[in-house]
């Protein structure tokens, strides 16, 4: 099948890539814990590129899979759409598993295959989520995060023709999560409409929110950018990610003088408190 | 399934057997379900005051949900207009998002400036908080940072989705609790602005990024 050897060519070309950017992101020494706050080196190095690439994914966004999506997501009743979601997400579950392991969290990558097991008998072959009732939780890992955790740096921000968001140190899920979906064991035609079904649900289920950036947004690439990799960072730290850094924007500021306005910022560290 | 081939089965079986020899449904899978009913934090009595504040934007949130259609997106706006601009220290958010830039601008373009920036704070909460479904605001912690500001950690439940995280920055000016950062799910809207009208100003100048606020603002009230 085309797309299935596609894939395989692409996240082979992927690892090789993520490889060498990873070496070459390990010399610079940035370390997960320097980037609290505003990272002192330039998240974006390949901006230019990424920009290009940017404008490529709106375009065939615009034209197509957005309009698609927005059908697919009026005609589709809710349950199915959480069948189809709860049925693509089951199936990359298992790179959950591998993942929660690998980052030392027993208990989670226990409860990760129990989820899994249970959704793909239990629940009609993921069709419905019956682990979360009973109390095993949905996780988020990958192994991107996995790496973090391990240490390994960001490296430059990427953004990816058609995959969009991305950071090197991600590159490398590319592979596991191939790997380990069953989805890509599956030959023949039967497979091009299952990809399509899940491309199309998929960015129907990121409509909400690229509605709110699409309001909100002066600058959609710097936009995207930034809430990509707070998210990311969000994911890392499994929803509590460290507390200090996160002021420190307003360290260089006189707080106290916030009524009179420009107060200059050396002179004033006596009031404000450097 | 259609034609399977050569799915590593090996990994599954073995999740099988392991799964088996731990027998049924392990005791930490229910871990999160009892700490759901925990007793509200220590903390959030310690730092009633600063709580306060951030309740009183949900509070106000709530109202404008309930009553949504019955306001329409103007009653929105002039309901949570005086709102916000008591409770969130929009000077210095506004300082902190030009950064740089800000000390370039005189005291007349700063006084515009924030109100230009208050509008779009409201217009934006006017525009997105539309319906209203059964939704909740809980406050869940408070962490102390530094030189007296505080985290206040809270939750907005809703019934057929994920709870979203709300995170408010506060501190304290003139002994008045302000808020001066709103973080969402770990996304920091004060940074994110930062970092989008840094490249707008960069691309656009000043005056472009202004436009471009102000376009915003009035596709907003077109929206709805």
């Amino acid at each position: 099948m085309l797309t299935t050897r596609l894939r395989a060519r692409l996240s082979s070309l992927l690892i090789i890539l993520s490889v060498a950017l990873l070496s070459g992101c390990a010399t610079t020494g940035q370390s997960k814990s320097d980037q609290a706050g505003i990272a002192p080196t330039n998240p974006d190095p390949l901006e230019p590129m990424n920009r290009k690439f940017f404008s490529f994914n709106e375009t065939l966004d615009d034209y197509l899979m957005k309009p698609v999506a927005e059908g697919y997501a009026d005609v589709m009743p809710h349950v199915i759409r959480t069948g189809v979601t709860n049925f693509f997400n089951n199936l990359a579950y298992l790179n959950v598993v591998l993942n929660s392991f690998l980052q030392g969290k027993i208990e989670d990558g226990f409860t990760d295959s129990f989820r899994f097991i249970f959704n793909s008998t239990i629940g009609v072959g993921g069709l419905v989520d019956v682990a979360t009732p009973m109390g095993f939780k949905k996780h988020n890992e990958d192994t991107g995060q996995t790496l973090a955790v391990w240490g390994v740096g960001q490296g430059p921000y990427l953004y990816l023709p058609i995959f969009g968001p991305d950071t090197a140190r991600n590159l490398p899920n590319f592979a596991t999560s191939y790997y380990l979906n069953p989805l890509s064991y599956v030959t023949g035609i039967v497979l091009l409409p299952v990809v399509a079904l899940n491309v199309i649900n998929t960015r129907a289920n990121l409509l909400e929110a690229t509605n709110i950036r699409d309001e909100a947004a002066v600058d959609k690439y710097t936009f995207t950018r930034e809430a990509w990799l707070q998210q990311r960072k969000y994911l890392i730290y499994d929803g509590n990610p460290p507390m200090q850094g996160l002021d420190d924007m307003f360290n260089d500021t006189s707080e106290g003088g916030t009524a009179s306005p420009p107060a200059k910022t050396p002179a004033a560290s006596g009031a404000g408190g450097k | 399934m259609a034609t399977t081939r050569n799915f590593p089965a090996g990994i599954f079986l073995a999740l099988c057997i392991v799964c088996a020899a731990l027998g049924g449904r392990p005791a930490f899978a229910a871990d999160a379900a009892a700490q759901a009913g925990a007793a509200a934090d220590p903390s959030l009595q310690a730092h009633a005051d600063a709580v306060a504040v951030v309740e009183k934007l949900h509070a106000a949130l709530l109202d404008v949900m309930k009553n949504a259609d019955k306001l329409g997106y103007q009653g929105r706006y002039d309901k949570l207009k005086p709102v916000i601009s008591s409770l969130f220290d929009t000077p210095l958010i506004c300082k902190v998002i030009l950064s740089r830039y800000w000390d370039s601008l005189n005291s007349q373009q700063q006084s515009d400036f924030i109100a230009l920036f208050n509008k779009l704070s409201t217009a934006t909460y006017a525009s997105r908080f539309d319906s209203y479904s059964g939704q909740k605001f809980q406050s869940l912690s408070v962490e102390e940072l530094h030189k007296g500001r505080l985290l206040v950690k809270t939750e907005l439940t809703r019934p057929d989705d994920k709870p979203v995280k709300l995170d408010y920055l506060v501190h304290q000016d003139n002994s008045k609790w302000l808020i001066i950062s709103v973080i969402a799910d770990g996304v920091n809207d004060l940074s994110l602005k930062r970092a989008e009208y840094a490249v707008v100003i960069r691309d656009k100048g000043y005056d472009g990024l202004l436009n471009d606020i102000k376009s915003k603002i009035s596709n907003m009230e077109k929206g709805k």
